[in-house]
């Protein structure tokens, strides 16, 4: 059996322009920088509101978010600038092009924003520090226009000679694993960087405030309110407290805070149009469920240690079967090979009306690191489920019923064609 | 706790048509549900599924046909109800 080489990193370096797009339409139309501007969001259908907004606009109160018309009641003066996302994308792309040629592995995630891995550029380029130094040399040469912090300057002679100038607004940290690296680019000034140690994420998160974490906004409050306003005031309560507080997300920011957080379990199912008691026809289904399961967002960045799964048989009765790998893995063959092996061992007692994989436990990346999407593909296709994701979430909202589907093989075998393929909504 | 969907939605589902049919039991005339009705220009292959018997046996007559305006479908009469069926070709 041959698998396909993953490409994965445990450190990474998050790169971080912060209003990417605002930046890049400043540095297109320097004579804006002066001015008060923001830009109209790409994606609103009805209602224009407003996106990113200028150091200038946002004195004056205006906040991403708000209606056109109320930010021009804040601020008269307001310069509004329709977005032009080819452009944008077109110069994150150089800097993601520039990225590659520092690390194979990298993970667009946003406009501005990116992950790069790092494992195993030491040999190239030594230590850390010297290694966030090829990153913002390489992307100070990428042709990316730099986005200075002086962009937003009010002067306009010092606007012209900061867009020349190579001082980036580039913000890196480095750190292990993506969220460590995050936040310490966030912690970082303009052009500059923070690295954290190997072995000081706990102390380093812990003095971090909880805006950090991806909080709603009742959450946040009601941890402020509970005299809780770092990682480390969060962290320094009982799991078991915060959970029975916050529920499932107060188990994640939980885990978060600590510095790992696993998914929870992912399942996939399938209900068979008539009963199934074929077993090659059941292992079929069975490789069917586990690529669909690992082929969830919430996957990425975990190895599957343990997959369950159940049947529900003719007649009331079920069958189930749990598997936990001793070396923990995100290719299909291997989860569904013990699988199959039960399968053929100990094989439902009758006809199985419904078959549901599960998986229940996941072990972070080591062998097959899983930190990142691994390769190009994995990335082209975590981007084109968000843009779906944004699709069904607009239509749904629209029409007010799903309208988006996938297509499954059902039973291909089937001689009935109606059920060799099916419709199943597609959940955003 | 489920997250995985299964509502599922059978693609390429039979509609029920109406026929009437020449002296040799093959539909000559195909009427749909929605009222438009359509005669049969020519005939392609037909077949006999017989499945399931074991559970509710599932016998049909398949007959692939041309209707006029060069729609091709295929047509199966389920034997076990005489009801026709309308399904797109594979």
């Amino acid at each position: 059996m041959t698998l396909t080489p993953h490409l994965a990193s445990d450190s990474a370096a998050c790169c971080w322009i912060p209003l990417f797009a605002l930046r890049t339409e400043l540095a297109r139309r320097p004579e804006l920088a002066s001015l008060p501007v923001a830009l109209v969001a790409p994606d609103t259908t009805r209602t224009p509101r407003v996106w990113q907004v200028a150091p200038l606009a946002r004195r004056a109160g205006v906040k991403p978010g708000m209606t056109v018309s109320q930010a021009i009641g804040l601020c008269p003066a307001l310069k509004l600038c329709e977005p032009d996302p080819v452009h944008y994308d077109e110069q994150f792309s150089r800097l993601v092009a520039a990225l590659v040629t520092v690390s194979p592995v990298v993970e667009p995630v946003e406009l501005g924003r990116a992950y790069v891995g790092t494992d195993g550029l030491e040999r190239l380029y030594g230590s850390p520090q010297q290694i966030v130094e090829e990153i913002q040399m390489r992307s100070a040469e990428c042709g990316m226009r730099n986005f200075s912090e002086r962009s937003f300057a009010p002067q306009t002679s010092h606007v012209h000679s900061a867009l020349r100038i190579p001082h980036s607004a580039l913000r890196i940290g480095w750190g292990r694993g993506k969220f460590v690296s995050w936040v310490a680019a966030t912690r970082a000034k303009p052009g500059e960087a923070v690295i954290v140690p190997v072995g000081g994420e706990a102390k380093f998160l812990a003095s971090q405030p909880l805006a950090v974490l991806p909080l709603d906004p009742d959450t946040h409050r009601r941890l402020l309110q509970l005299g809780v306003k770092t990682l480390g005031a969060l962290v320094a309560l009982p799991e078991e407290a915060v959970v029975s507080q916050f529920g499932r997300a107060g188990r994640r920011l939980w885990r978060l805070a600590v510095g790992r957080v696993a998914p929870e379990p992912i399942v996939a199912a399938l209900t068979f149009f008539t009963p199934v008691g074929e077993r090659d026809l059941l292992a079929h289904a069975l490789d069917k469920l586990v690529d669909r399961a690992l082929g969830d967002p919430r996957r990425s960045g975990w190895r599957v240690q343990v997959v369950r799964v159940r049947a529900e048989l003719e007649h009331g009765a079920s069958w189930l079967v749990t598997a936990t790998l001793k070396d923990p893995s995100a290719t299909r063959e291997r989860i569904a090979a013990p699988l199959k092996t039960q399968l053929e061992r100990s094989p439902p007692a009758g006809a199985v009306e419904r078959l549901v994989v599960e998986f229940t436990a996941f072990a972070p990346g080591t062998a097959e690191l899983q930190l990142f999407a691994r390769d190009a593909s994995a990335a082209a296709r975590a981007g084109r489920r968000r843009a779906l994701q944004s699709a069904a979430r607009e239509i749904a909202l629209r029409i007010k019923r799903p309208m988006l589907y996938h297509v499954i093989e059902v039973q291909p075998w089937s001689r009935l064609p109606e059920r060799r393929y099916a419709l199943i909504d597609f959940e955003a | 706790m489920r997250n995985g969907t299964d509502r599922l939605r059978a693609l390429n589902a039979p509609q029920r048509v109406r026929v009437e049919l020449d002296e040799q039991r093959r539909p000559r005339v195909v009427k749909r549900e929605a009222g438009n009705e359509k005669r049969v220009e020519s005939f392609g292959e037909n077949w006999r599924m017989d499945d399931e018997w074991w559970r509710q046996p599932i016998v049909r007559r398949y007959v692939e046909v041309v209707l006029e305006g060069g729609g091709r479908v295929v047509l199966f009469e389920d034997l076990m109800t005489g009801e026709w069926f309308a399904q797109m070709p594979a």
